[in-house]
């Protein structure tokens, strides 16, 4: 291969880089609030007791876990707008996106969590007394995240990763930047070389935090 | 089993006894059953006085470990009616009833059992407060107070910031016993709370039991001890098949049964030839 790398044609676009991440950020920051605290609710709803409210919950995992992530973010972007004639910015409508997938993904790692609550602690939170909702919230929500914190910190990372399918609906983050400065400059393997690196950069330090963290789980687990 | 070593467990005033004793709790006719072939209470009556322990054996499917469950609001019942300090408690026989029909009675019965109930996400002190904190409206600071009192008086003040994962199986069911005593309970519930225990720490928690009964504290007991449940008993209740098979004074119970099927159970459990 004597292909002679270049990588000074970047210097002159790093303030659109930089605008890419903080857009990338942005979608992998809100859609992972939206995933964390949405995801708890469905996670309640596949597990009640009442049929009506367990099916559609369970249908909106299995949509979202059965079908591409980009068909989901294309369909957003085509067919919200058109069955429900509203008009919502690029940005929100991605977050939309992502973060409902993560729901989906998150409520099936809350529900590991919640089925790993040894039953006695519902019955020793019964017996003082713990209204539902304190039952919920108090003794079942702080132990079922203990146990879901590993997965729903992969499921973070992975929507981080799976942001960059926005840039196919021309939403300005870092892939769509990156898209646009390797066409523009004919340099494809700076670019995304670059953009790869930049991904790995975010996503190496999380991964290795979980690794840290189920490993103290573990050993705790052992004690 | 002495009980010497113990400093006094809460030094509050028995509100039990309020109650005329005779109608402390009273159960008629109550029954229940896990599908149709296991009747774990059939037609079951059952008085206990406000200064009773009762101590209830028998064979395991007998329905010991149900009666406590039904009582703490677990469970339901599908017949029969529980009275407890004199006023309607569950009704059996009401329609999607079965189930404590009076919040307020329901919070003065505490339960302790089998196995570790402790949170392990929250500290001996998280685990006492809680419940006093959001059922009954205690300050943060008044709680601690309350719980730091009461390790104290259980020889387990040094665990307080401590979590359950670093205490023994003793100490946690001492703390167990400690939080349910957090909400003042008028009838206290032990459903085999040493059968996971160690042998020497099952004396560490039947003493703070017998700290309990020595202040009249009305106790409902499901035990396999029968030494145990002799020393601590003023009556036992010997159940099989969901009824009432034979009860009363320990003493009686445990050298002259007078059912045969009391004293078949008993040769067994106490390896009489």
């Amino acid at each position: 291969m004597n292909y002679q790398f270049d990588f000074n044609f970047l210097q002159g676009n790093f303030g659109l880089l930089w605008d890419g991440l903080k857009v990338t950020l942005q979608l992998a920051l809100v859609s992972n609030i939206v995933g964390l605290v949405l995801g708890f609710g469905l996670c309640l709803l596949t597990l009640s007791r009442w049929f009506f409210l367990r099916w559609p919950a369970q249908l909106f995992i299995e949509f979202f876990r059965c079908t591409p992530v980009l068909l989901q973010i294309v369909w957003f972007f085509y067919c919200v707008p058109m069955l429900f004639n509203v008009f919502i910015d690029p940005i929100t409508m991605g977050v939309l996106a992502l973060g409902l997938n993560l729901t989906a993904f998150n409520a099936e790692a809350y529900r590991a969590g919640v089925q790993a609550v040894p039953h006695e602690h519902l019955d020793a939170s019964v017996a003082l007394g713990l209204r539902p909702w304190q039952r919920t919230l108090y003794v079942i929500l702080p132990q079922a995240l203990r146990t879901a914190i590993p997965v729903l910190m992969t499921n973070g990372i992975s929507i981080l990763q799976q942001s960059a399918l926005v840039a196919i609906v021309a939403v300005g983050d870092l892939m769509y930047v990156g898209k646009s400065i390797a066409t523009e400059a004919y340099r494809p393997l700076e670019t995304y070389s670059l953009i790869a690196l930049i991904y790995f950069a975010l996503s190496l330090p999380i991964a290795q935090f979980v690794q840290w963290l189920e490993r103290r789980q573990d050993t705790a687990l052992a004690r | 089993m002495k009980a010497s070593n113990l400093a006094a467990v809460p030094s509050r005033p028995l509100h039990a006894c309020e109650t005329k004793s005779s109608e402390f709790i009273q159960l008629r006719d109550v029954y229940k059953s896990y599908g149709e072939n296991l009747v774990v209470m059939d037609h079951l009556d059952l008085d206990m006085r406000a200064d009773d322990r009762l101590v209830i054996i028998g064979p395991s499917g007998s329905g010991k470990s149900s009666l406590l469950r039904v009582m703490m609001g677990l469970e339901s019942i599908q017949g029969g009616t529980i009275r407890f300090q004199g006023k309607p408690y569950i009704d059996g026989n009401a329609r999607g009833k079965g189930k404590p029909m009076d919040c307020t009675l329901q919070t003065q019965v505490g339960m302790v059992f089998q196995h570790y109930t402790l949170f392990p996400h929250l500290s001996v002190q998280g685990n006492l407060i809680l419940a006093p904190m959001k059922v009954h409206g205690l300050s943060r600071t008044q709680a601690t107070e309350k719980a730091r009192a009461l390790l104290a008086r259980l020889g387990l003040e040094s665990k307080l910031n401590v979590y359950p994962s670093q205490l023994s199986g003793g100490q946690k069911q001492r703390v167990a016993i400690a939080r349910a005593l957090m909400l003042e309970p008028k009838l206290m519930l032990f459903d085999e709370v040493t059968s996971a225990l160690d042998p020497e720490m099952v004396i560490e928690v039947q003493n703070v039991m017998l700290q309990l009964a020595e202040q009249k504290m009305a106790m409902i007991i499901v035990t396999h001890d029968m030494h145990f449940a002799r020393h601590i008993a003023t009556r036992v209740v010997f159940c099989a098949n969901g009824k009432v098979v034979e009860q009363g004074h320990p003493d009686q119970l445990f050298t002259q049964p007078r059912e045969p099927r009391t004293r078949e159970f008993l040769e067994k459990v106490l390896h009489l030839d």
